[in-house]
This record gives C-alpha cells, structure tokens and sequence, in this order.
C-alpha cells in the first residue's frame, strides 16, 4: 500500500511537470508580446522584457518557472497592478478558496443526491418511479452546464425573483443555490445513473440472495451488503467529476458574476498574462491530480480485492 | 480377442471394417460448383450477415429507433431546412431588428397584405443588408415563360415592385406607404418589353413572406435560420472530431496492442500521461494559442488544404487540433484491448504464419474485428464533441461570427437573456435534443453490436 502510494505521488508529480512544460511551450508559442499596446515602442518592451526575465533562453525561464513553484512562489503578474503577486490575487483574494467551496458543494451534492437517487432506482426496478428518474437522468446529461444555468438565471432571478441574479462573491446561501445545482447537476444525473446500474449488478449476486435467505432486512441489505459493493465504479468516476466541475465552473463563474479561479484563467489567458496563466493551470492541474490520487486510494479501501499494483488488463 | 475388454467397450470397432467416410479426392471435385449444384443447395435459414443481425436487434429497440428519428428530424432542420426559408445566417435584414417569434417586420407586414391580389412582388425593404433600392438600369423578371425586361431611369426605394399578369397594367410600382390593408391606390406602371437589354439584372419575384418563425437578433438576423445553420456546424464539428479520434486512436491501440512488450509499455504510459492532464485547461490554451498562427497561414497560404480550413475559421480547426491531440487516448485504449483478445485468435496466428505484415494484420484481420467498439465508441464521441464545442464558443472561444454554432447562439442569448430568454431556449433545446438522441442512439448501438455488453 505504502509503496503503491508513492508511486502514485512520483507519476502525479511528473504528470504535474509535463504539464508546466506543456503549458510553458503553448504560451511561448502565442506570437505578440503581453507588453504590447498602441503606445509601446520596442525598446519598452524590451526594458519590459528585462525587466520580467522574458530576455532569457526559453529553457532558462522554465528552468526558472519550476525551481520557483518547488519553492512555493507562484510568479509575479504581468497586467494586474504591477509586480501583484501570484499567489497573493489566487489564494489571499479568495479566487481559489471560493473555487474551490463551490467545486466541493457541487461535488458533496452530486454524490449525496446521486446515490441514493440510484438506490431507489434500482430497489423500485421496473416502477415508474424507476422509470420517471430514468427519463430525467438521461435528459439531464445531456443538459449542457450553459444552458441549465441560463434557464435557472432566467427564471429564478429575472422572472421570479427569488434568487439574486449576481451570485458576486457567495456571501450567504441563497447565492449558492444556482451555481451549485448548474454545476453539479449532469454529474448528479450521471452518479444516479451509475448507482442505478452498479447497484442491479450487485442485488443479483449470490451473497445478496443468501442474505435475502437468512432474513436481513431490505434496508440493511441495500445499506449494508449492495451499497458498498456498488460504490465502486462510482469512486472511480469522481476523479473525472472533479476535473468536469472546474470545467464546468468556468461557464458557471461567468454566468453567475463570480469572481473565481475559472473565470480568472480564462480573463489571464486573453490578456497573455504568462505566470498567471501558469500558475492557474498548475494550481488547477495540481487539484485535479490530488483529486485522482485521492479517488485512487479511496478505491483500494472500498474494495480490498483490488490490487492496486497491477491496474492493467 | 479378450471377451471381457470387448464387453466392458460396446463401441469399439475393427478399424478395418470402417467404411471410408469420403471416397479419393479427384481432380474433378475442384472444379466450381455448376449453377444448378447451387441451386440443390438446401438453405433451412437464410444466412444473416453481422449488420441485418445488429440492424434487427437495433429496430427492436424502441427508445432507440425513436431517438434515430428525431434526431434524424435535426438533420433535416440543419441540412434541408436552411433551403426551405427565405433567410440565410449571416444576412441582416433591415427593419427586422429584435422581432419575436412569428412576426413580421412592419415591411413584411405591409407587403403581405397585397400578397394575395397579384402574382409576385419585388419588395425593396425586404432585402438584405443595406441593399434597400434598387438603382437605376435595366431588369428584367421572368415569370410564367415570359419575360418582362424594363429600365429603371431613377433609383427606387421603400417600394415594391408587383406583378399582376391578369391586370391590365401588369408591371407597376408603388410606394410602401401608400399600401394600406391590401390596398394601394397611388401606382406607376412600368414600361416593358419582352427583350432584356444587354447586361439587365435579373429580378426575382416573391409570392409570400416568410415569418421569422423563432425571431430575429439585435442585428436583424434571422435566429431560426441561424439556428438551423448552427446546427449543422456543431454537428459537422461533432462528426468530424469523432472521425478524427477514431483514426488517431484505432490506429495508436491497434499498433501498441499488437506490438505489445517495451512498444507497448511506453505507449500506454503516454496515454497514461494525457488521460490525467485537465484536458480543458489544455485546450482553452490551445484555442488561444493557434488562432493567430492558424489565420496567418490561412491568409499567406494558397494550397487549397489551407484554403479550404480558412473557410472554416481557426476556432473550429483549433477544436479539431485539440481533438487529434488530447481526446484520442479513450479510443486507443478501447482498441487496445479489443486487440490484446483478438491477437490470441487462430486466423492472426494463421495470418502470422502465411507471412503477413503487422500494417496487414491490423488492416485486415484485427480492425474489422473491433468494427463494433469502434463504431459504438465513435458514436458516443461525437455527443461530447458537441459539448466541447458549445463549451468553447460559450466562453468566446471556438466559433466566430457571423458563423454560428448552437454555443455561440446561446452566447449571444446571454446579452439580452432577460428581454429575450427565447433566443437562448431554442438553440439550448435544440443542442440537448441532438446530444440526447445521439447519447440513445449510442446505447442503442451497443446493445445491438455487441450484445455480450448488454445488462
């Protein structure tokens, strides 16, 4: 187990340096320069240029841009009120925590909807109620993040007014409420979808039935023997939900006004702010990671027989 | 022989009494088989090749077949649709800002009014963009195999020119302004031959106006016609990306399955590698990223690859590159696997031993025998395809005006959201729809192509 883990720690790092390295190469490659405007004349931009070590080799710079992130120091900005630290507009703004609270109320309400919704499903098999959240689950994945989010703006703020049409920076639970469900609300369909599935596999089992036999109640056997033998494929599949959620929070963070990390990688990526962009992709690359080495790990301990070490075939 | 070992085995045989089960081969028994031997043959069932078997299991499905069919509906919106209605999706027509649906503009409206009393009209407030007159020189209309050819000595405007062939003034012009209820007093007749003169415009004739059935934009386009033509691109988009995946990703896992060893150790960690990369942070760079370059090389260019992708504006190649690069790794390991099974199969051993290369085996013997995987997996593809692609043009990115795709039009929805939810809900709708449906179309297929997958 122990070693299993650092390796998964050693890939998940050089995953992360393959992506500083990815990330450094296409930005290099935008032609222009972030200093330039209508005014600016060359010998600007080359003082400019100096100035931010953007005059040094390419391989200098990333040599740089990785012995400063090992460091903790995520860079300085180019545009946002000159020599504004990285790490300062990310983590003491607020961006990554707000980011980061919605991505997680969206995920905890994806998986404490999903799953039961899943249970029932699959326990009432062949009632309409089955099929009633059959009809809605299929139709939810095919709901794109936009188009729900719009439609709940729409009608819950524009029409009814019930909720406030900018959600700014999440100051009390009302605000929540539409970006979180617009966020979580494919991948709640999509776990229910998957519960349902994983679940039937798991009640027609031979263990289900002896336990049927030996007279435990329908409750704890649905708790107790079908859920966990079920959860599986569902832990698998949150690794992904988490890289979706912060897909999905770029369009709900510019939908709904909030001022989050997504929102503010997509602004730094059109305005070629090269050590935000960087530090925004590795930040959110290093999130998405962890997320997967955390779901990798919570796999082993829901299902022992897995070994972990042999993940082929 | 011993009595007892002949009781204990009944059916044992002296090999010398066996009959020979087939008599000596000939040089005749090589020849082919004469038409009326073929017709002896006895067929109890009509042999059932792999698709009629998968097409017939594929009918029986209902939830399928009907997703087929409406989305078969959404072709024919996107594809046949657009030659159907009078406007086209860039085009802007004045006086037909930001209608509702199923109105007219007030020029429209005014010229419907006149549209039953006579056989075409020439409206000038009807056309498009900034054409709003018609200046002066020579025409000529053609209606009912004759030719109706005049000079105009001025320009013409806010009129419209009707064709009465039954009056006894058939070719007259009348101001807009003096139509009123289908009625219109103050006309001129035109003068007109039957010979155009040399260099005259054609006129076409109107005999109706066509509502904007889903309204028009701030710029006076036409959302339905527009709508129509988004979804053919994002669905064009959609397809084209599929192809690409499974090209990249068939041929990547068919060649690191069968070469396995080292070769596909290193392969399958690069797959690896790719998989856990946030693809979308990826390709937002990227979209940014190849839009100046793209562009460049399409204006510098003259092949007519380059040629023909400029067509295409850099945000759609862009999604394609994305797609060649990032989103290949789930095909090629499906392939893999299907390839790493197929390989222990007598007929690749056979193959092997007869000699074949390894680009033979995996082109005649291994591909065709994950045809089903494939096209399942290329089916699904192109769903999330769909959804990237709206995703990106959402943000800005991808698709760019006055191109649409069913993201873009939700984009441009968000501006007046409040004023005009419709705009959003038709190309929303319209994009769940094709999602859904190619999603039940998708399941469908797999239940039907590879029914050991079916729960």
């Amino acid at each position: 187990m122990a070693g299993y883990i650092v390796k998964r720690i050693a890939v998940a790092i050089l995953t992360l340096l393959v992506i500083i390295c990815i990330t450094f190469l296409l930005m290099n490659a935008v032609p222009g320069s972030p200093f330039l405007t209508e005014k600016s004349t060359p010998e600007m931009i080359a003082r400019a240029n100096a100035k931010y070590g953007l005059d040094k080799p390419l391989y200098v710079q990333l040599f740089n841009y990785i012995k400063n992130y090992a460091r903790g120091d995520l860079g300085t900005s180019l545009k946002m009120q000159e020599g504004t630290s990285v790490s300062k507009i990310i983590f003491h703004q607020g961006k990554f925590a707000l980011s980061l609270k919605l991505g997680l109320y969206a995920l905890l309400l994806a998986v404490v909807i999903g799953i039961p919704l899943g249970c029932i499903a699959a326990y009432n098999r062949g009632k309409w109620i089955d099929g009633f959240l059959r009809v809605v689950t299929t139709v939810g994945v095919a709901v794109p993040t936009f188009v729900l989010a719009t439609l709940l703006l729409v009608t819950f703020a524009v029409k009814l007014q019930k909720l406030p049409t900018l959600s700014g920076s999440l100051p009390d639970f009302k605000s929540y409420v539409m970006p979180v469900i617009s966020l979580s609300f494919y991948y709640t369909c999509y776990v229910a979808k998957l519960t349902r599935t994983s679940m039937l596999d798991a009640i027609n089992q031979d263990y289900i039935r002896t336990a049927r036999a030996k007279g435990v109640k329908t409750r704890a056997l649905i708790l107790k023997h079908a859920l966990r033998n079920s959860l599986i494929p569902v832990i698998t599949y949150l690794g992904p939900v988490m890289a979706g959620i912060i897909t999905g929070s770029f369009v709900v963070e510019s939908t709904f006004s909030i001022p989050g990390l997504g929102k503010y990688f997509v602004q730094s990526v059109l305005s070629r702010d090269y050590p935000v962009i960087m530090a925004t992709t590795v930040v959110l690359s290093a999130l998405v990671i962890l997320m997967n080495l955390v779901v990798d790990i919570a796999y082993k301990i829901v299902d022992p027989r897995i070994t972990l070490t042999s993940k082929e075939d | 022989m011993d009595g007892k070992f002949a009781k204990l085995s009944p059916f044992q045989v002296d090999p010398d009494k066996i009959p020979p089960v087939l008599p000596p081969l000939t040089e005749e028994d090589f020849s082919p088989a004469a038409d009326e031997e073929k017709a002896s043959m006895v067929e109890k069932h009509k042999s059932v090749s792999y698709w009629r078997d998968a097409w017939r299991r594929f009918r029986a499905n209902t939830v399928s077949m009907v997703a087929l069919a409406v989305f078969t509906l959404c072709l024919l919106f996107a594809f046949v649709g657009p030659k159907l209605i009078p406007y086209s999706y860039g085009d802007q027509y004045r006086s037909s800002q930001k209608l509702a649906p199923f109105t007219y503009s007030k020029g429209e409206e005014t010229v419907r009014s006149i549209a039953g009393s006579c056989d075409g009209f020439y409206a000038t407030a009807l056309q498009r963009g900034s054409i709003t007159a018609l200046s002066k020189g020579d025409y000529f209309i053609r209606y009912k195999g004759r030719t109706y050819a005049f000079t105009l000595t001025k320009a013409v405007e806010k009129s419209v020119i009707i064709l009465n062939s039954g009056a006894e003034e058939p070719l007259i012009v009348v101001k807009e302004s003096a139509i009123k209820n289908g009625e219109y007093k103050d006309y001129k007749p035109i003068e007109f031959t039957d010979t155009p003169a040399e260099g005259a415009t054609e006129i076409k004739l109107v005999n109706r106006v066509f509502p904007h059935v889903f309204g028009t934009d701030s710029a006076g386009r036409d959302i339905m016609a527009r709508t129509m033509y988004g979804t053919r691109v994002s669905i064009i988009i959609g397809v084209v990306a599929a192809l690409i995946v499974l090209v990249i990703g068939s041929i990547y896992g068919a060649i690191s399955g069968l070469s396995g060893g080292a070769v596909d150790f290193v392969m399958m960690r690069i797959v690896e590698l790719i998989y856990s990369i946030p693809e979308v942070l990826i390709v937002l760079l990227l979209q940014v990223v190849l839009k100046d370059p793209l562009q460049n090389w399409f204006d510098t260019s003259t092949s007519a690859f380059a040629q023909g992708l400029g067509d295409l504006g850099s945000g759609i190649v862009s999604i394609f590159i994305t797609f060649a690069l990032l989103y290949w790794v789930t095909m090629a390991r499906i392939v893999r696997g299907q390839v790493l099974q197929l390989k222990q199969q007598e007929y690749v051993t056979a193959a092997t031993a007869l000699g074949a290369a390894n680009g033979r085996i995996i082109r005649r013997h291994l591909l065709p025998n994950c045809v089903g995987q494939l096209v399942i997996t290329t089916c699904l593809q192109i769903p999330s395809a769909i959804f990237l692609e709206s995703f990106l043009s959402f943000l800005g990115l991808g698709v760019s005006a006055p191109m649409a795709s069913l993201g873009s039009l939700c984009s441009d929805a968000l501006e007046t959201l409040s004023l005009y939810p419709y705009r959003l809900i038709f190309p929303g709708v319209i994009l769940t729809v094709v999602v859904l449906t190619l999603n039940l179309v998708g399941d469908g297929l797999r239940d039907a192509l590879d029914p050991r997958l079916k729960k």
